[in-house]
């Protein structure tokens, strides 16, 4: 890459190949050092959307503290449900 | 950072230096450390009016007469008069300049109130809408107290025969359209009952236990939404009512599901609302939110009946005689409202009754929180998120920088400092300030507490009045070098002897204009007030 942009490498080696050196003297293009990343981990997942929060942060706040109250006994609250068909069996509680 | 005090190498300075990402508002402000109100005319002579606020965008200032019945409005301008000879600064400003129309030019006067009627206006009463220049006032006949309840009204809460809302186009003063309340009753001193938000209007009828959503609209319009209290949704009247004549002629197989009372009572039904049927629209979401709350309390079912009936059956009908004190909008979709006791509605001593704050989400129409007013969980979130309790429309630029506790270092290191002390306390005095009134804080720079330290006791954002003082409020530059950089004072040196009468001093300060009028009243005494008037000289 000589002196223009430095050492700095890139994901595809044909990037850069178009750029002539102003200094017809100094050496052809190069190909820039190729890195590829070795997982997809931090790839966004394709049908990501980002939008903007329309609940300000104090809302929720206190959404997240009522989901977290009733999060936990949320289970249990089905046995006390009289069932309507006999059809139907409680479920036993997972917690 | 260094930072010059010399005014003209700030600006200099502003000529080559951007400011940081997110901070022009407050770069630009501290041009106001420089340029102070530091001349006073005391005792000007101007028409006997009470002077009511300037609007956030600083184009008019807004009065009343004397007798309540007419709106007066000025605008702003300037001082400008000419000094010929060399050394200028030495002159004292002229006798004609000292004057009320030197700083201030009347536009108009309305007439609201009715001469042949008894309303009066409620000067205490006035909301604006910056993005039209629309303002709101309320004009209202005598306060009845003692009243009988009848209907859906609560007993022991005053009402007014009429009361009635204007909408007027600040430019010309022409009035757009009215909202009349009759046989109803909503606290409007320093705009308690009424909450506006972007072009929503929320009016708290204490004595018919409603909330009234208004929108504004651009033409002028005043346009009823929705009324929250008795029913939630729009239609839910509606549907009551034509399911009321289904109740009239029961369907034999589902009686055993309706209580014995209601199918005698239901031959007679002409509205679904009786006094001892079942609770609806928001007191039943509310109850039901408290009863879900409490029984989730318990995860041992066989623990939870006892537990219900300690904790929520034992208090029922306490939770049943709540009733909506206040109310305020946290976004388009959310209400907070405060509810309390009957006594503790109308009283001035609220901050000594159990109160609750519940948020309340008008979309879905349930109550999305529950909290008692003393509750540390919602103390910890108004300490770090006060400024979204202050809901400011999007369109006022002016009144989303006003310094509070979770937007300034100095305001919360106030506040730690005295919860510190007392902390239950403290805490309760906290969230009694909940929920806001709207436009109730003066967005001028000179309360910017980065900029400027001051006594809150005597003066402070807020447009409440205070008790007066002879001293000089004095406003010191917040960093080095720590200067007094102005005083306001309410009377020249030799002060009035007579320490008894009391009186009462309410500052108005206009949005950016080093301009400020501070009006003091003697109370008990028909005197007329003593108008100073503060200003860059």
């Amino acid at each position: 890459m000589g002196s223009m942009l430095g050492d700095w490498p890139s994901f595809d080696p044909h990037n850069f190949s178009q750029l002539r050196p102003s200094d017809p003297s100094s050496p052809s293009r190069m190909t820039p050092a190729t890195y590829h990343p070795t997982h997809s981990r931090t790839l966004p997942p394709p049908d990501q959307v980002i939008t903007t929060e329309a609940k300000n942060i104090l809302l929720r706040h206190i959404y997240q503290r009522t989901e977290e109250k009733d999060l936990r006994p949320k289970r249990a609250a089905t046995e006390n449900l009289i069932p309507e068909h006999g059809c139907k069996q409680q479920r036993a509680s997972p917690y | 950072m260094f930072r010059r005090n010399n005014i003209a190498s700030r600006i200099f300075q502003r000529q080559i230096y951007t400011p940081a990402p997110g901070t022009s508002v407050y770069c630009a402000r501290r041009f106001y450390e420089n340029l102070v109100p530091s001349c006073t005319i005391y005792d000007v002579e101007c028409p006997d009016q009470s002077f009511r606020k300037f609007t956030d965008d600083g184009q008019y200032l807004i009065s009343f007469s004397r007798n309540q019945q007419d709106l007066v409005v000025y605008r702003p301008t300037w001082l400008s008069f000419s000094c010929k000879e060399e050394d200028c600064d030495a002159h004292d400003l002229p006798p004609k300049a000292k004057r009320f129309e030197s700083f201030f030019t009347h536009l108009y006067s309305v007439s609201l109130a009715s001469c042949n009627g008894n309303e009066l206006i409620c000067k205490d009463f006035f909301l604006y809408v910056e993005s039209n220049q629309y303002g709101i006032i309320a004009t209202s006949t005598p306060s009845i107290h003692d009243a009988a309840a009848n209907g859906a009204a609560i007993q022991g809460v005053p009402y007014v025969e009429k009361l009635t809302f204007h909408l007027i186009r600040l430019e010309d003063g022409v009035i757009l359209d009215v909202k009349v309340f009759h046989n109803d009753f909503v606290n409007l001193t320093h705009n308690m009952g009424v909450f506006l938000y972007d072009d929503l209007l929320a009016i708290a009828s204490l004595r018919n236990q409603t909330i009234h959503i208004l929108q504004i609209r651009d033409s002028g319009n005043l346009v009823d939404v929705r009324a929250i209290g008795a029913f939630c949704r729009e239609d839910d009247e509606l549907f009551l009512n034509s399911n009321a004549q289904c109740i009239a002629f029961p369907d034999k197989s589902k009686l055993h599901q309706l209580p014995g009372n209601n199918v005698q009572n239901g031959t007679h039904l002409s509205q679904p609302n009786q006094e001892d049927s079942l609770l609806s629209g928001i007191k039943q979401r509310l109850l039901s939110f408290i009863f879900q709350g409490i029984s989730n309390e318990e995860k041992d079912p066989a623990l939870r009946a006892q537990w219900l009936k300690k904790k929520f059956y034992f208090r029922f009908q306490d939770y049943v005689d709540l009733i909506i004190w206040k109310v305020q909008f946290l976004d388009r979709q959310h209400l907070l409202i405060k509810f309390g006791s009957v006594d503790g509605g109308v009283s001035r001593n609220a901050d000594q009754h159990t109160a609750f704050l519940a948020v309340y989400n008008m979309e879905t129409t349930e109550i999305v929180a529950f909290y008692q007013n003393s509750a540390e969980e919602l103390y910890l979130l108004f300490e770090r998120f006060c400024d979204h309790f202050h809901t400011a429309s999007k369109n006022s630029v002016s009144m989303n920088f006003v310094s509070s506790h979770s937007n300034n270092i100095h305001a919360l290191e106030q506040i730690r400092s005295v919860k510190s002390k007392a902390s239950s306390q403290f805490m309760k005095k906290m969230l009694g300030s909940l929920p806001y009134s709207c436009q109730s804080l003066s967005p001028s720079p000179y309360f910017d507490q980065s900029l400027f330290r001051f006594d809150e006791k005597l003066i402070s954002a807020s447009d409440r009045p205070r008790q007066s003082t002879d001293h000089p409020i004095k406003f010191i530059l917040r960093r080095q070098p720590c200067s007094l950089k102005f005083k306001i004072k309410l009377g020249p040196e030799a002060g009035n002897a007579d320490g008894r009468t009391k009186k009462i001093a309410s500052f108005l300060f206009h949005p950016f204009l080093p301009l400020a009028l501070s009006i003091q009243q003697t109370l008990f005494l028909q005197q007329p007030s003593v108008v100073n008037i503060h200003f860059r000289g």
